[in-house]
């Protein structure tokens, strides 16, 4: 029923369409999207970039309109770096989260239209950590797993079954990229091909994966 | 307004303009509708929450409709609509038996229901349809709807508030999209019901107008078995 | 036989005292006008045959159509009022249609017969729905279909009554034909068997020379369900008919000829 009107209601989180998901595992986390640029139903690009790495073991996701997410980037880019020079130490998760969740908090009544995801290891003690929030900035930091974009229901249904907690890298990775596709091949307006990342103390691997092209 | 000539003037905060009450003639009621046929069966399951909003109506509704000996129907969304509905295809298939001497097989029951549903284009019955049960063959199919009559067979399906969660996990577990090295082969009942009992878990955690528990309605030649299963009541 | 002609022969809903509807009544004696149809089901499948009268050799004889397809699944013959057939015809293929339009199968030989029957019953006194038919129709008719209790004949006459049967004749040479057909069926009868029969039958009831251009055939079968014979196939079918015994033919009692209504064929 709720899907007969989702063009038009939050139409502008679900302009471009996206599909992103962040999971924790077992001293490792996952972030994972789907590579569709659109405008409403027309696929434009194939590999539009929505998941960027903002320091060794941090990972932020922003689904959402995609003019949105080039200045999110940006801004944040910026602010990071200023604090780590500023500070002379690294970025936790956590505090990056709390700062993303500020800024957009400081455009309360003029937002950016994304849903910003952050997924990553504290850089000291590489405790995993994902975070989701809302355009203003109101976070959810739970246990398991976080979902975002045009698909967001579709991951939930997926994660809210095959999510099982201390999951190793591998497993990690296979439940990952199923929760994703699956989710996005039932939404029109995400998927053309997905990238997932895992981060682990020593290492992130990135896999970019073959999905269906329609 | 301000154009009116035989009224004093007032502000129009003031102005004595008869207030607008809209009437919404439909409710979303909520509940989540899931099936999967096989070769010679049929299972489809329906949540027992009846919800408007943030309110819990009942927490015991039973939203399956067995039609005849091999056909059921399941309906979630707008609860009076789908009072009415189901009124109305008792009587059709009543009045097909009479007419016809014989019962409706399922394929022609899921067709009328198209045209029901179509006769109502332009106000329709606000419901999610699923209606299961044997082909001419004896093999399990399901149809869904919307709510204009638009008709899809398929072997499994996943509808109402819940239907989008669940969806991409029966595309998975049970039609094996995305898998590497398997065949697509029909699943058995036991596992069927397994898979049903799982993703009715899963919406109840995080679909607010899927919980309680559930009604499953098993379809074989030998007739209409009834399950029930709890689920997380909050 | 219509000893108490009085008023009530004319009010197509008045009961006579004695219980009768004359006008269908007379509906009844009307078919017995009509050329001479004959309808024969088989375990293969059911067979139609009628004569077509050629009355004038000015006329085209294809135009004369008195098998024609209900549905891909029914065919039906008609003898009586050809005008009034149409009617009920179309209302057949209407009801085929919308029965798989609703529940995407194919309408039992059965129902089809009650849906005609219904409009057949259909005749009275014009009321508030509009004007109403004034008498019944003087047709009578032959169901041929496949359904999914296999190979179905039904015969209907004008007062809606349909009944099923094994063979079954109408038309002017009815009576005999009917007799002959008795004498012939076996419920081990082959379509082929089945369709020779017909046409003999035919031939003896016939009083124009029995050939390909004044008869149709049609055949109903699971296989190819409805399938007019084309001209030469009827050819062929006549050539396993017996060459007519003069004497049995004489002695097939015929209906006294009738003068020829004009509307009836």
């Amino acid at each position: 029923m709720t899907q007969l009107n989702f063009i038009s209601f939050q139409s502008i989180l679900s302009y471009n369409g996206s599909a992103m998901v962040a999971m924790k595992g077992e001293r490792c986390v996952s972030i994972a999207t789907d590579k569709r640029f659109g405008i409403q139903a027309q696929t434009v690009s194939m590999d539009f970039p929505k998941v960027f790495e903002m320091g060794p073991h941090l990972y932020l996701g922003l689904p959402g309109l995609a003019t949105d997410i080039g200045t999110v980037y940006e801004k944040l880019r910026f602010r990071k770096n200023l604090f780590e020079l500023r500070e002379n130490r690294r970025m936790s998760p956590q505090i990056f989260s709390a700062m993303v969740s500020n800024m957009l908090y400081e455009k309360r009544f003029g937002p950016f239209f994304v849903e910003p995801i952050v997924a990553g290891l504290d850089p000291y003690t590489c405790v995993p950590y994902v975070c989701n929030m809302d355009l203003i900035g109101c976070r959810n930091e739970p246990e398991d797993f976080v979902t975002g974009g045009s698909a967001s229901a579709q991951l939930f249904g997926m994660c809210e079954s095959l999510w099982e907690p201390n999951m190793g890298p591998d497993d990690l990775f296979e439940t990952t990229s199923q929760a994703l596709i699956n989710a996005f091949d039932r939404d029109a307006i995400s998927g053309w091909g997905a990238i997932v990342h895992i981060i682990e103390k020593d290492k992130v691997t990135t896999r970019e994966l073959k999905t269906r092209m329609d | 307004m301000s154009s009116s000539v035989s009224r004093p003037y007032y502000p129009d905060y003031l102005a004595e303009t008869p207030t607008k009450h809209h009437f919404s003639p439909y409710a979303d009621n909520g509940g989540s509708i899931v099936a999967i046929a096989g070769d010679d069966y049929v299972v489809i399951a329906g949540d027992t929450r009846l919800s408007a909003g943030f309110q819990i109506y009942t927490r015991q509704q039973n939203k399956l409709f067995p039609l005849t000996k091999t056909t059921v129907l399941g309906c979630a969304g707008c609860w009076c609509d789908t009072l009415t509905l189901t009124r109305l295809l008792n009587t059709r298939m009543q009045m097909y038996e009479q007419e016809h001497n014989k019962t409706m097989s399922t394929p022609a029951a899921a067709q009328m229901l198209s045209t029901v549903l179509y006769y109502k284009r332009f106000f329709p019955y606000y419901i999610s349809n699923m209606l299961v049960g044997l082909d001419d063959e004896g093999k399990g199919c399901v149809y869904s709807y919307d709510p204009i009559g638009h008709c899809e067979k398929a072997k499994y399906r996943a509808g109402g508030s819940a239907g989008a969660l669940l969806q991409p996990l029966l595309d998975n577990q049970v039609g094996l999209k995305n898998m590497q090295n398997v065949q697509v082969e029909s699943i058995p009942l036991d596992r069927a019901l397994s898979i049903l009992k799982d993703v009715f878990i899963s919406a109840a955690e995080r679909d607010i107008y899927t919980g309680d528990a559930i009604y499953i309605n098993i379809v074989t030649k030998d007739g209409i078995k009834s399950d029930s299963f709890p689920l997380r009541k909050d | 036989m219509f000893l108490t002609r009085s008023e009530y022969d004319r009010g197509v809903n008045t009961f006579s005292p004695e219980g009768r509807l004359f006008q269908v009544e007379y509906a009844i004696e009307a078919i017995k006008l009509g050329s001479t149809a004959i309808g024969i089901r088989t375990k293969e499948g059911v067979v139609l045959a009628v004569e077509k009268r050629i009355t004038s050799p000015l006329m085209e004889p294809t135009t004369v159509e008195k098998i024609v397809e209900v549905d891909k699944h029914i065919g039906c013959v008609v003898s009586g009022l050809m005008a009034d057939s149409r009617t009920m015809v179309d209302r057949a293929r209407v009801e085929c249609q919308n029965h798989w339009f609703v529940y995407n199968e194919r309408m039992s030989v059965e129902s089809c017969a009650q849906a005609v029957s219904n409009l057949a019953i259909q005749f009275g006194d014009s009321d508030d729905d509009g004007a109403a038919m004034s008498r019944p129709f003087g047709v009578a008719i032959l169901f041929a279909g496949i359904d999914e209790k296999g190979p179905q004949l039904y015969h209907m006459d004008p007062s809606g009554t349909f009944v099923e049967f094994d063979a079954k004749a109408i038309g002017s040479g009815s009576e005999g034909a009917q007799q002959s057909l008795q004498e012939m069926y076996h419920s081990s009868m082959t379509l082929v068997e089945a369709t020779t029969a017909a046409l003999t039958i035919l031939k003896q009831v016939m009083e124009e020379k029995l050939n390909s251009t004044n008869v149709e055939v049609m055949t109903m079968t699971p296989k190819d369900l409805y399938h007019m014979f084309a001209k030469e196939q009827v050819e062929e079918s006549l050539k396993n008919v017996a060459p007519l015994e003069q004497s049995r033919g004489d002695n097939i009692p015929r209906t006294e000829s009738v003068p020829q209504a004009k509307t009836s064929e």
